[in-house]
Order: C-alpha cells, then sequence, then structure tokens
C-alpha cells in the first residue's frame, strides 16, 4: 500500500492532508523559513502516534512533530520530505490532582487554557511564553518555553514530572514519574528542549502552581533606556524578585498601544512593567519599594494598575509585542539571547548600533528581569537584499552577546534558525556528546532530522545516513 | 491564474499577517478540527499562495474559505491589526468570479438572483413560514430547513412592517435616525423594531424608517455577490441621505453598514453615521435621557453577536443596557465564540453550525438563566432552536423596553 493509503486506513481521510494546498499552508510556523511538507497527520491517541510513526519509517521516511506552529526558529519545519504529526487534537486535561498539584494532560492542551481550566482550584500552570494562549503545553515542553513568570518559577523544565513518549522504535516510553525528584538519571529533562528530536510527546505530568494570593502591577516610564537598565539591577540586587518584570522600548510601545489603547506613555524611551506577587500587605510594600527605587534612577512616571483589568490589559500589550511591532514593518526577525543582567545596557547599545549599521529598524522587548533579550528587525522582504543584512545583523548581535558573556538562548528554540550558531556558544566536545545522546534515542534521526545540532556535530561520525537522506 | 477582480485581497491586508498565531484558538473552526487549514492563520497563508501564484482558486482552495464562519472572531485577537474579514470577502469575491459551479450558490437558489434586496421574496417566505409553523412544518421538513424553521419567533399572518413609519418624540429631537428596518428583521422580527423604536422615541430621538430602503447586502457581501452588494450599498446611501444617524438592531447588518466605503463612494462618510441600537440606548442611559432601574432578581445570559462583539467591538453596552434594565446579567462565554448560525452558514454547512449551536446552548444552561439575550436574528434563531423549549430568547433593547414599560 502505498503512504497515504495505509494512513487514510488508519486516520480516515479527514485526518490526513495530502492535497498540495493544505499542506502548502503547514509549511512553516512563526518562524521565517519555508519547508515542503509531504504528508499531514492529525492523531487523536497515542496509538494512533504509534501507528503513523511505524507505517513513516516503513516508507523510510522521518517524523516531524507539530503543536501550534508557534515556534519562532522553524523546529516544525521539514527540511526534506517527511510526514507531520499534528499534536492540537490530543488535547484533554486528564485528573488533575489537587492534592498533589499535578495533571496529566495532552500535548495538544493550549498552554492558557490548562490555567484557566484549574483556576477554580486555586492553580495554575506556571510557565506563560507571551504565546501561551495558542501554543501547546506539548511544543512547551519540546521548547522549554520560557515566560513572563520565568524570573520566579523557572522554565518549563521545573514545572514537567515526567513525559509520555512515542520513540523512534514505535514503543512508549514515560520519562520521569510523580516523584519531584526521580531516582537514576533524569531522562525527563533531557526530553524537555528536546525540540522533536528524541520523540513525539503524547502526554504530560505538569507540576501546578499555586496562584499568588495578591498581586500589583506597575508601569514604569523612562526617558532613557539606561535608566530602565539600571532600574532592573537595582530592584533585583535589594533582593526583590518581582513575578514578571519586563521592558519595552519606544517603538515597541508604540505599536502595542495602537493594539490594545491601554494608555501606554508613547512618548517614553523605555517601559517596564513589574508585577509583584505575595500577601496583599507584602504586595502592596513591596510596590512601593519599587516604586521609590524607580524614581531614584530616574523614572519619568511611575503608575500601579489601578484594577485586576487594567493590569490584565497592560500584560496584553506585552504579550501581543512581536505581533504588534508588524504593524511597523510586514516581516520580522526575532532573537532570543541572555546576558548577564549587568551587561544589560552594554549589550543594549550595541544591539541598536547594529540596527544603525545595516540599517534595519531594531526595536527591543524582553524578559529584563533575568537578562534574556528579545531584539526584533522589523523589515520587508519583498526589498531586495534586506535578508542579507538581516542575517549580518543577527549574527553579529549573537556574537556581540556571547562576547558580553551571555548565550545563545534556548527559550525560543534553536530549530533551523539558530542552528548553525550553536558552534558559537559550545565547542565540538559539548556538540558531540548532544549528538551522541540524540544517537542514543533516535540513532536513525527518524525524528526532526537536521535540527538543532549542526551538521558534523557528531566528531566521529560513522552513524548511517538519516532516514530519507537518500530519497 | 491568481486573481482576476478589484475585490481580491489585497497585498498589504496578507503581508500584515506574521504568522504569530495568536488567532488560532478563538477560531471556531481551527477549535472543531485541531487543522491548521481551518484557521485564519492558514486561511491567509492559502489566499497568499494564490497571490504568488503557488495555489489556484480551485474547488480545494473553495472548500477552505467556504468552511470560514466570517465570524471574525480572529480580528480582534491579531495584533498586527489583518483586516481578516476584509481579505475573506475578496477571496469569496474570487471564488464567484472563477468558479462557475460557485456561482449558483444555495443563497441565489433559495433566495432568488436579487438575494433579499426585495422584500418581496422575505415577505412571501414569511408567509410560507407562517403557516408552516401552523402546520408544525418542523415535523415534516427536510433537515436543512428544519432547524432555521424552529429558531424562528410566532410569526402573524398579517404583515406587521414598520417600513414608511415616522415617529416624532416630545420636545425637540435631539437628532433624526433612520430606522434600517432589513430584510428579515422586519417580517420575521416585528416585536424588536417596535420596541428600538419606543426606545429612541423615549430618548428623544426623532425615528423614521424610510420607505426606499432595501436588503443592506451583508450576506451578498459576504457570499463574494460584487454587483449586489455594490448595488443594494447604493440603495442604502439613498434612502438614508436626510437622517442624523442610521441604527441597525441587528449586529450583522450594523457591521456591514460600519464598512460600506468597500462596496460605495461615499459609502465611508455613512458609515460614520451608523450605530447599533445599543449603542444609542447605552448612551441615553448615561446621560440621563432614560431612566436605570434598581436590580431585581432576574437573570440573563448574555450572548454575543459576533458582528457585535468583534466586527463592531461593542461588548459593553448590551450589558449596561441590561443592567439598567434591572436585569442580573450572566455570562456565558469570556472568548464570545460564535454560536454557529453566521448568516446563512446555518443552511449551508448544517452539521458544523449545529456542532456551534449545540456548545453555546451548553454553556447558557449552565449558567441557570431562562432568559438569553442576543443582539442579532440570525444568533437569536440558533440559540431558540439550540436550546429548545423552556427558554425565552429577546433582543436586549426588547427586554429594556419590557422593563422600563415602554412597550
Ligand atoms: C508572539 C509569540 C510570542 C512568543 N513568546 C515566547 C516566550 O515568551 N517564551 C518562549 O519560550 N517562547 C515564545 N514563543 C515561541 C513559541 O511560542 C514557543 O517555542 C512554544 O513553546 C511553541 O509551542 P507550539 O505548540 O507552537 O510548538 P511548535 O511551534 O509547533 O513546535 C515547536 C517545536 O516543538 C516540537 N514539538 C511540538 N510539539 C511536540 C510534541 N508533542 N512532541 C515532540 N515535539 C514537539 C516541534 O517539532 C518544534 O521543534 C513565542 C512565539 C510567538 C509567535
Ligand atoms: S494573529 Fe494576525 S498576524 Fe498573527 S497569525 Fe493571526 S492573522 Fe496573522
Ligand atoms: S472569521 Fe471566524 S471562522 Fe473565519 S477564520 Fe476568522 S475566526 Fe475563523
Amino acid at each position: 500500500m502505498t503512504l497515504t493509503a495505509e494512513l487514510v486506513d488508519l486516520l480516515g481521510t479527514a485526518r490526513v492532508l495530502d492535497h498540495p494546498l493544505r499542506r502548502h499552508v503547514y509549511g512553516k510556523d512563526g518562524g521565517v523559513t519555508r519547508g515542503d511538507v509531504e504528508l499531514v497527520c492529525l492523531p487523536d491517541t497515542t496509538s494512533e502516534v504509534v501507528e503513523i510513526v511505524r507505517i513513516a519509517r516503513r516508507h523510510g521516511l522521518p517524523v516531524i512533530p507539530r503543536g501550534a506552529g508557534t515556534g519562532l526558529a522553524g523546529g516544525a519545519v521539514p527540511l526534506g520530505p517527511a510526514v507531520m504529526i499534528v499534536l492540537t487534537r490530543m488535547d484533554r486535561i486528564e485528573d488533575v490532582d489537587v492534592e498533589s498539584k499535578t495533571a496529566w494532560v495532552g500535548p495538544g492542551v493550549i498552554n492558557l487554557e490548562l490555567s484557566q481550566h484549574t483556576h477554580r482550584h486555586g492553580l495554575h500552570y506556571a510557565p506563560d511564553p507571551s504565546s501561551q494562549s495558542t501554543c501547546t503545553v506539548g511544543g512547551n515542553v519540546a521548547t522549554n518555553a520560557g515566560g513572563l513568570h520565568c524570573l520566579a518559577e523557572g522554565t518549563t523544565v521545573a514545572h514537567v514530572l515526567a513525559v509520555e513518549m512515542v520513540t523512534a522504535d514505535g514503543e512508549v516510553v514515560t520519562l520521569g514519574g510523580e516523584a519531584p525528584d526521580p531516582i537514576g538519571l533524569d531522562l525527563r529533562a533531557v526530553a524537555v528542549g528536546s525540540e522533536g528530536t528524541l520523540g513525539v510527546v503524547t502526554r504530560v505530568l505538569v507540576r501546578l502552581t499555586e496562584n499568588a494570593p495578591a498581586s500589583q502591577t506597575l508601569l514604569l516610564a523612562f526617558d532613557d533606556i539606561e535608566n530602565a537598565a539600571a532600574t532592573v539591577s537595582a530592584i533585583i540586587s535589594e533582593g526583590i524578585v518581582p513575578g514578571a518584570l519586563e521592558m519595552m522600548d519606544r517603538v515597541t510601545v508604540e505599536a502595542v498601544e495602537n493594539y490594545v489603547h491601554a494608555g501606554f506613555p508613547t512618548e517614553a524611551a523605555a517601559v517596564l512593567l513589574a508585577e509583584i506577587v505575595g500577601t496583599s500587605a507584602g504586595v502592596a510594600a513591596e510596590a512601593n519599594r519599587v516604586a521609590s527605587i524607580a524614581r531614584a534612577n530616574g523614572a519619568i512616571d511611575v503608575e500601579i494598575a489601578s484594577s485586576p483589568a487594567q493590569a490584565a490589559l497592560w500584560w496584553k500589550g506585552r504579550k501581543s509585542a512581536f505581533g504588534a511591532v508588524a504593524q511597523a514593518a510586514p516581516d520580522y526577525y526575532l532573537h532570543d539571547t541572555v546576558v548577564p543582567r549587568t551587561k544589560l545596557v552594554e549589550v543594549l547599545r550595541a544591539v541598536y548600533a547594529i540596527g544603525r549599521k545595516y540599517d534595519l529598524l531594531m526595536m527591543n522587548v524582553f524578559h529584563a528581569g533575568d537578562g534574556n533579550l528579545h531584539p526584533l528587525m522589523a523589515y520587508d522582504s519583498a526589498q531586495p537584499g534586506v535578508l542579507d543584512r538581516v542575517h549580518a545583523a543577527a549574527e553579529e548581535i549573537v556574537r556581540a552577546s556571547i562576547a558580553a558573556g551571555g548565550a545563545l538562548s534556548g527559550e525560543h528554540g534553536i530549530g533551523i534558525e539558530k542552528r548553525d550558531l550553536m558552534g558559537l556558544t559550545f565547542g565540538p566536545v559539548d556538540l558531540d556528546a548532544q549528538a551522541r545522546l540524540r544517537e542514543a534515542f533516535d540513532p536513525e534521526q527518524v525524528f526532526n532530522p537536521g535540527k538543532v545540532l549542526p551538521e558534523g556535530s557528531r566528531c566521529f561520525d560513522y552513524g548511517r545516513p538519516p532516514v530519507g537522506a537518500e530519497a | 491564474m491568481g486573481w482576476v477582480t478589484p475585490e481580491a485581497p489585497k497585498p498589504e491586508e496578507l503581508s500584515a499577517c506574521i504568522q504569530c498565531g495568536l488567532c488560532l484558538p478563538v477560531c471556531p473552526t481551527f477549535r472543531l478540527t485541531g487543522d491548521e487549514v481551518a484557521s485564519p492563520r492558514g486561511r491567509l497563508t492559502a489566499m497568499s499562495a494564490v497571490a504568488d501564484g503557488i495555489a489556484e482558486v480551485d474547488d480545494t482552495f473553495h472548500e477552505i474559505m467556504s468552511f470560514c464562519l466570517q465570524c471574525r472572531a480572529c480580528e480582534p485577537a491579531c495584533p498586527s491589526l489583518v483586516p481578516f474579514g476584509r481579505a475573506m470577502e475578496g477571496a469569496r469575491a474570487e471564488i464567484a468570479a472563477q468558479l462557475p459551479s460557485a456561482k449558483t450558490s444555495l443563497r441565489q437558489s433559495l433566495l432568488g438572483r436579487r438575494g433579499l434586496g426585495s422584500g418581496g421574496a422575505v415577505r412571501g417566505i414569511t408567509r410560507l413560514a407562517a403557516l408552516g409553523q401552523l402546520a408544525e412544518a418542523d415535523r415534516w421538513l427536510p433537515g436543512r430547513l428544519k432547524k432555521p424553521i424552529a429558531g424562528l419567533r410566532r410569526l402573524g399572518l398579517r404583515s406587521t412592517s414598520v417600513i414608511g413609519q415616522t415617529h416624532r418624540p416630545k420636545g425637540t429631537p435631539v437628532a433624526t435616525v433612520g430606522l434600517l428596518a432589513g430584510c428579515v428583521m422586519d417580517s420575521w422580527f416585528p416585536e424588536v423594531h417596535k420596541a428600538t423604536i419606543a426606545t429612541l422615541v423615549a430618548a428623544g430621538y426623532a425615528v423614521s424608517v424610510p420607505e426606499s430602503q432595501s436588503c443592506c447586502g451583508a450576506l451578498a457581501a459576504h457570499d463574494g455577490a460584487v454587483d449586489e452588494a455594490k448595488a443594494l450599498a447604493g440603495t442604502a446611501l439613498q434612502a438614508f441621505r436626510d437622517v442624523d444617524l442610521v441604527v441597525s438592531d441587528a449586529a450583522g447588518c450594523g457591521a456591514h453598514l460600519k464598512e460600506l466605503g468597500h462596496w460605495a463612494s461615499g459609502g465611508r462618510d455613512f458609515s460614520s453615521k451608523v450605530r447599533d441600537v445599543t449603542e444609542l440606548v447605552a448612551e441615553s442611559i448615561s446621560v440621563g435621557r432614560l431612566p436605570r432601574l434598581a436590580e431585581r432578581g432576574v437573570s440573563v445570559a448574555i450572548q454575543d453577536p459576533c458582528h457585535l462583539r468583534h466586527a463592531q467591538r461593542i461588548v459593553a453596552e448590551p450589558r449596561d443596557l441590561l443592567r439598567a434594565g434591572g436585569y442580573t446579567v450572566l455570562e456565558i462565554d469570556p472568548n464570545g465564540m460564535c454560536c454557529g448560525a453566521a448568516g446563512l452558514y446555518s443552511v449551508l454547512r448544517p452539521e458544523t453550525s449545529s456542532e456551534l449551536g449545540d456548545r453555546k446552548a451548553a454553556q447558557v444552561m449552565a449558567t441557570g438563566a431562562r432568559i438569553v439575550a442576543s443582539a442579532n436574528p440570525g444568533c437569536e434563531m440558533q440559540l431558540r432552536s439550540s436550546l429548545g423549549s423552556g427558554f425565552r430568547v429577546a433582543h436586549p433593547v426588547e427586554l429594556y423596553a419590557e422593563a422600563v414599560g415602554l412597550v
């Protein structure tokens, strides 16, 4: 039987997409790279995933897992002929264990909806990427997604207790378990952040976090981005750990205001949003301290959200920043690097200078608290030669961050788009070790071949050619 | 072949989409299927594929586009401000132009070449439907038509049209407003027009219902029937040229009139005069021209018609005026997902429509309320037929007018 016939037998026609236009729609995620998709499958159960993996292998094709396709690194974009497994339909929230604050969920559960679902128990799922209204828990696990509240709460890896995964042999394995600190090698942590290169995540045991009894959001405006950065350092060095601490520069604030109409000060050079969480008395006192630190560091305006609705609107603005900046130009390239907080100002200066050098509109919006920078270049790909400038600028930005002691961040994943920059952070020994780990799970590169690790990562390349390489 | 009409999705409409995916979770067809192709982003990608010459306007393209409910929930979700509804009308216009088979759509075969343009067609259908209700036609009609009939209010056999009427307030009018009678509203929802007129007159407006008006053309526009939509837009411009404000008590019509600039020159100025009735009433209450009652323990579940909430971004006003009527307002759905009525969608794609209708009905039932407020005729019918007996579905202005004793 042909590949399509076998899969249609398994899933029916509605859940196997082979029309060229339908496949084309799946050729891209939230990043900039487009690829060709051979066939798309939409399974409902783990056993269907198992069968799809087996069928794909029998036909010599690799497998690309996909969640909501909000990834920014081309992680869900195939580089060659491959079968795509889309996990959005596997979106069941199984039993929520209120006592132990855990829940088993399908990989297609939408991040925010998990928190909405557990709200009545006073619980939420802490990692909250800006894309949380759309992205899936499976995609979050695969990319070890971070978010606004990861400053205080840590990234996805700190909130996942176990991962059920379909392996290259079509086996179902569970890595980790209900114990918070599993015995032996912690393979759960290997699965988190593996970007779909080790297997297809089909169930996740997440840790739920208690909702804070109270919170306050402050909006701090500065006429100088350096004062904003200094405020960030001062807040942290005073021993205050805000739930979230986020910065947006002027161009970003303007675009965001045009979308949410939340009353952001569009004339400020930089805006900091800080969320203080805790008991109501503690929150009020800490909010006052943050306000006076900001004033001491030259804030031109300090505002405390007058209602939860206003705070929610401010945060909605921050979370839609990437989308809103597209009002400035139709395309964007988004960076994801981490720099030491003390070097924030220095790196920011360098980033703006790189923007000027390559004549690109540079915007900055980032998780200020943990030094996770997201410089963003807006451009119009219809302009000839602009992509070359974008790529050159991108590489310079990464070099500048690494020179300042920073790292290529994993928050958005490495995928295809940051893959060839891995060598800037990792030496041959590191890359070889990562390649071997991957080989232990997936020796034939069935899953997401060509992603994350640059070609030649394996120092002694006696491995077999990846599945599908001969096609 | 690419695009062939001037209405086609424009390059700047398509390139505004940066594929962030933030519109996916609010899209009803994506939520039902989990399929990117059935999402706003997917549909825009498919349109771009045609614009770029990678795909054709063929049956698959038609299928992808016609699955869309045109609910426009994706618009407020989009931080890049993609005008999805406009682009989709463009795609529909292309389908009508390029696919001969799509030209004789069900809309046309049901309602004739002039669509709902002639009130006569609707009046004819209305008499039939009224007779059908007497004969309990919902028992023997084919499935496709069973639901819509079940969703109708009890119809009278005598005409109740308000067309041609004028009403003056006591004293000097605050402004003169022209009421859009609409095609189905006038025949099937006469009580809503009555409440609208009574409330606006009480608020100090002079209300007229111009004789020369016809259907607003929304259904034609959604269906890609460009010539028809343009002709009807021209008629509306003429009919309402002498009033200060144009008011609609059907969200779908109001939304279309507010965007008449796409369909007629001079349409933009016209659109700036258009208001949904809930806007005028809520404003009148807030400045004290209409009374506000104390809460009295009657619960009303509020349903947001897509073309009120997503297309016109009107959320607070219907709630305000219900509260002013002394009702306790119960929310049914934080995202305001489509109830599946979506104009003629309920007849064209009954399965998807019913699935969404059932979801909505379950949300209403979960509130415990026995009264549901909806500001759009299509939604009202969908809710009534999905909820079954034991529930009252009414326009918020009707409920307000009853509460303060205007009707
Ligand atoms: C507007 C916007 C804001 C964003 N903000 C943030 C942010 O603040 N923090 C952050 O970390 N990221 C952010 N991102 C990036 C993105 O949302 C995250 O990487 C997210 O985790 C991707 O989830 P997804 O479901 O969309 O996965 P996809 O994009 O579909 O896939 C991402 C990767 O995961 C793999 N994958 C997906 N599902 C599975 C599975 N079930 N099993 C195995 N592999 C799988 C894919 O192969 C791919 O490599 C943002 C993106 C956008 C568009
Ligand atoms: S939210 Fe807007 S920009 Fe983002 S994918 Fe949807 S339509 Fe495109
Ligand atoms: S109009 Fe409604 S159905 Fe159509 S793409 Fe937008 S959200 Fe989905």
